[in-house]
């Protein structure tokens, strides 16, 4: 008789030799780190290339300012930026991207294909994440200004007019009567933890008034 | 293995309870594990908010629908003899709601209907509509509006897309519009088919500035879940004349009732339907020599009008034409769901169709247009593999900016000894049709352009204009298992030669005046079909043209012939058509716009520049009540993605939160874990 059997193998447990063979709960356990690290890494890298990505695209914006058209801030992207919109009191600046798809919004906030380019005349619409980018949005107040650079340099001024909680169906948003403005679009609540809710947060802010800055045509 | 002496001691008892306890730490961890895959399956749906999220598409939908909009339903009798189909429309405003409403309905009719009656009906009372310039009868109806007065007004805004708006329906009343039109049917490889639209797919308007008038082609559409949808039931009385063979609807389920072996009727086996798909009847007579030539006539206004159909013999199989295609595929977010799939199926088939010597590349549009190749490539397994392998690849979302495939479909200059073809897969969800035929008109040189109509409610108008334009044909595709049928169909045309130079020659002495004017080249299969006005009947008209280098000729005696009633306002159709092609050539509007409204006045047609109007003699409605205008919404075609269509507002977080928090909490249950048992 081996001594691993002095108290009887029916009351060992787990089996008989639990420090020679991997204890299948250790593989478990090892599992369960691979599995958070992963998700870690997951929401780690989406933040990481959140504001890395700003830091590209800066530099696209400068050559965009500069002259060049539909700068690629890395030679794969399938995007550009298309504005510079910044929230002065905030302290806030941020480049938006070309298209409002989850492919653009990764990198920056993006401007909804089919409405005026920001800063142009019209309704110009802007979507980005409550996470990352546009998570500047709640604080926000009315009145507060925001000032949005365009690709030929020119600045125009808007004055925030109100937030208000949305559905993602409301998409009259959109709609290009009325004054020029900016409709900046993100997701609600912003201290939910998961994405894809119904609710859509949105703020409008309309052109100040010819302030000194000097108009341009349409884009 | 011996079995050891049970020895009870304290220590066992001790080390027993631990191995209950172990066993419960083992259970808590397999449930730890089973939440942690439970978490990771449910981030996974979310993870697409990183990656592929619908962009927003229609800028016209209101989003909410009017709860106090009437309900619509939808009556259609067909009577078909010969080439012709005469259908008798009634649409039935229910106003559920306590208010007084006005109900404006978009609604679509096949593109070559010519729109001939209206009638309102209110009750016991039926009142006759007139037929007035738009402007007039829109002022008409605008006054009665405000009087209280009930009026029907019947606008037409494209080739295809009629609005009815019923002013001053009261608190839970009904009111019935009832409008009639005439068509000419469709011929083509011995089989005869009729096509009637039951919604207009939303459409797409691209810059929001080119199209003035998108409110009037963009009704608010039904959401899928809200419980609502518009209904139609139908009904057709099928005479042909000769004994039939087969008949057909495609996309839904019939009744059928055999009155003889030419004649049959038919109504929809569930009573009525949702109004979401294109109904199609397609029939064959029975075996024999097909027919090769037909001719009706009708007398009206001391004028014959005649209606001729004349099949040339096909064409004996020759050589294979060396080709350059492209294909191009529409991949906007209209297309998404059933439609993509149909299309992609087509475009698979087409490409493996294609034999050696032949060029070919692919483009993909939706919010902008993009290539496959840089310029057309030889056809070799290699890059025909590369394109189906990039053609499944594709998904449909986002908008629908057509000309910029156009442009790119149509540039490059000569095929040196090759035809160019472009075959363009689409739904034709567009507003901006007239743009983007300037362009094919302006681009298209020695190509052809071949449309497939993809899904359950293409606009027709689109597609018909568009081949019309691109001097080829068109097809429709509504269903995943006719792809494989109606594509050889397609690729049996544009593989063989065409009949060119057809001229029609009306006898000495008679006075002629035939529409389209000049006869386009017929594809194989296709008959040559001509609306004239006569003004007597004697001799013989002679129609000739060449096939493959060969002359061809044939003779038809113009007798008074048939039942041809309704061919006078078809003939008056095809004239406002010709007139209104005219204006892409460079006619002056005004002058169009004259000839139009005479004609349209003559034959009380429905037409850009008219419309009709019916007003009921005395008021209903008290001034002192309220009326409240509301868009009748319509249904979302079926198989279309509600979401993918109107879009959404972009979505606006990411999972980055929760999976930075659900990672950390899995990796310190591991970590304490290990620690445990290192311990």
């Amino acid at each position: 008789m081996r001594p691993d059997h002095a108290w009887g193998a029916e009351c060992a447990w787990p089996s008989a030799e639990p420090r020679h063979r991997p204890a299948p709960w250790r593989s478990f356990a090892l599992a369960l780190l691979l599995i958070g690290a992963a998700q870690f890494g997951h929401g780690a890298g989406i933040q990481a290339k959140a504001w890395l990505a700003q830091g590209l695209i800066a530099r696209a914006w400068d050559r965009t300012l500069a002259g060049e058209r539909e700068v690629k801030p890395w030679p794969w992207a399938d995007t550009w930026p298309v504005a510079k919109l910044s929230a002065p009191t905030l302290g806030i600046e941020r480049y938006v991207l070309a298209g409002a798809d989850g492919a653009a919004l990764a990198f920056g906030p993006g401007h909804l294909d089919g409405t005026p380019l920001p800063g142009t005349p019209g309704n110009s619409v802007i979507g980005g994440h409550r996470d990352t980018h546009l998570a500047f949005l709640r604080r926000l107040r009315p009145g507060d200004p925001l000032v949005v650079e365009r690709a030929d340099g020119v600045r125009i001024a808007f004055r925030v007019f109100e937030g208000d909680v949305l559905d993602k169906g409301d998409v009259w948003v959109t709609k290009q009567e009325g004054p020029t403005r900016l409709t900046l679009v993100t997701c609600y609540p912003f201290d939910a933890l998961r994405a894809g809710g119904r609710q859509r947060y949105v703020v409008f802010a309309f052109e100040q008034p010819n302030r000194g800055g000097e108009r341009g045509t349409r884009g | 293995m011996t079995e050891p002496a049970p020895v009870v001691t304290a220590r066992h008892v001790a080390l027993d309870l631990i191995g209950v306890a172990a066993r419960a730490v083992a259970v808590a961890l397999v449930s730890a594990l089973g939440l942690g895959a439970a978490v990771l399956l449910l981030a996974q749906p979310a993870r697409a908010s990183e990656t592929g999220t619908g962009a927003l598409l229609l800028r016209s939908a209101e989003g909410a629908e009017s709860v106090s909009a009437p309900l619509l339903s939808t009556d259609v009798a067909f009577r078909i003899t010969g080439m012709v189909a005469r259908a008798h429309v009634i649409q039935t405003f229910e106003n559920a709601s306590a208010d007084w409403v006005e109900g404006v309905y978009v609604f679509p009719l096949p593109e070559n209907a010519a729109v001939d009656h209206l009638r309102l009906r209110v009750g016991e009372r039926t009142i006759e509509g007139e037929i007035r310039e738009r402007e007039a009868a829109q002022r008409t109806y605008v006054a009665a509006r405000a009087s209280g007065r009930r009026a029907a007004l019947l606008d037409q805004e494209r080739p295809n897309i009629f609005t009815t708006s019923v002013a001053n329906i009261g608190p839970r009343e009904r009111v019935t519009v009832e409008l009639e039109y005439q068509q000419t049917l469709r011929y083509e490889n011995g089989r005869y088919s009729m096509r009637f639209p039951m919604v207009v797919g939303p459409r797409y308007i691209p810059g929001a500035l080119k199209v003035s008038d998108a409110s009037r082609i963009t009704p608010p559409v039904l959401r899928p879940d809200s419980g609502r949808e518009n209904r139609l039931r139908l009904h057709v009385d099928l005479d042909a004349g000769v004994p039939l063979a087969t008949v057909s609807s495609p996309y839904h389920a019939l009744r059928t009732r055999e009155v003889s072996e030419s004649r049959r009727e038919f109504d929809l086996a569930d009573g009525d339907v949702p109004a979401s798909r294109d109904f199609e009847l397609d029939w064959a007579p029975q075996a024999g020599p097909s027919p090769r030539v037909a001719w009706f006539t009708e007398r009206k206004h001391g004028r014959y009008y005649g209606l001729l159909m004349i099949l040339p013999p096909a064409a004996s199989p020759g050589a294979r034409l060396a080709r350059e295609v492209t294909f191009v595929l529409d991949t906007s977010g209209s297309m998404a769901g059933a439609s993509i799939r149909q299309a992609k199926e087509a475009l698979e088939l087409a490409l493996a169709r294609l034999g050696p010597g032949d060029r070919f590349n692919v483009i993909e549009f939706n919010s902008s247009a993009q290539r496959l190749f840089a310029a057309p490539q030889d056809v070799n397994p290699r890059n025909v593999r590369l394109a189906i392998d990039w053609v499944r690849g594709l998904e449909a979302r986002g908008g629908t900016e057509m000309a910029s495939a156009l442009r790119l479909a149509l540039a490059g200059g000569e095929a040196e000894g090759r035809i160019r073809q472009v075959v363009f897969l689409t739904d034709g969800a567009v507003g901006n049709e007239e743009a983007l035929f300037g362009l094919i008109r302006e681009r298209l040189g020695e190509a052809r352009l071949f449309t497939v109509g993809i899904g359950s409610a293409p606009n027709s108008h689109f597609m018909s204009k568009a081949a019309q334009l691109g001097r080829g044909t068109f097809t429709y595709i509504g269903r995943i298992d006719e792809v494989q049928q109606k594509m050889s169909e397609l690729f049996a045309k544009i593989e063989s030669p065409v009949m060119k130079g057809l001229e029609i020659r009306w006898p000495d002495g008679v006075r002629a005046e035939a529409w389209p004017a000049r006869i386009p080249d017929l594809y194989a299969g296709e008959p040559v079909v001509v609306v004239a006005a006569l003004d007597r009947l004697a001799g013989d008209v002679r129609v000739s043209g060449t096939r493959d280098g060969r002359a061809w000729e044939a003779r038809v005696p113009l007798a008074a012939h048939g039942d041809g009633a309704g061919v006078g306002s078809l003939w008056a159709r095809g004239k406002v058509e010709s007139l209104t092609d005219s204006l892409r050539e460079g006619a002056p509007e005004d002058a169009v716009r004259a000839r139009v409204i005479e004609l349209a006045m003559a034959h009380r047609l429905v037409t850009k520049y008219t419309s009709f109007v019916a007003v009921d003699t005395s008021p209903a409605r008290a001034s002192g009540e309220a009326l409240k205008q509301t868009a009748v919404p319509t249904n979302l075609p079926e198989g279309w993605e509600y979401g993918k269509v109107f879009g959404e507002l972009p979505r606006g977080a990411t999972d980055s939160r929760f999976a930075l928090l659900a990672g950390a909490v899995l990796m310190l249950v591991a970590l304490a874990m290990l620690r445990r048992r290192v311990a």
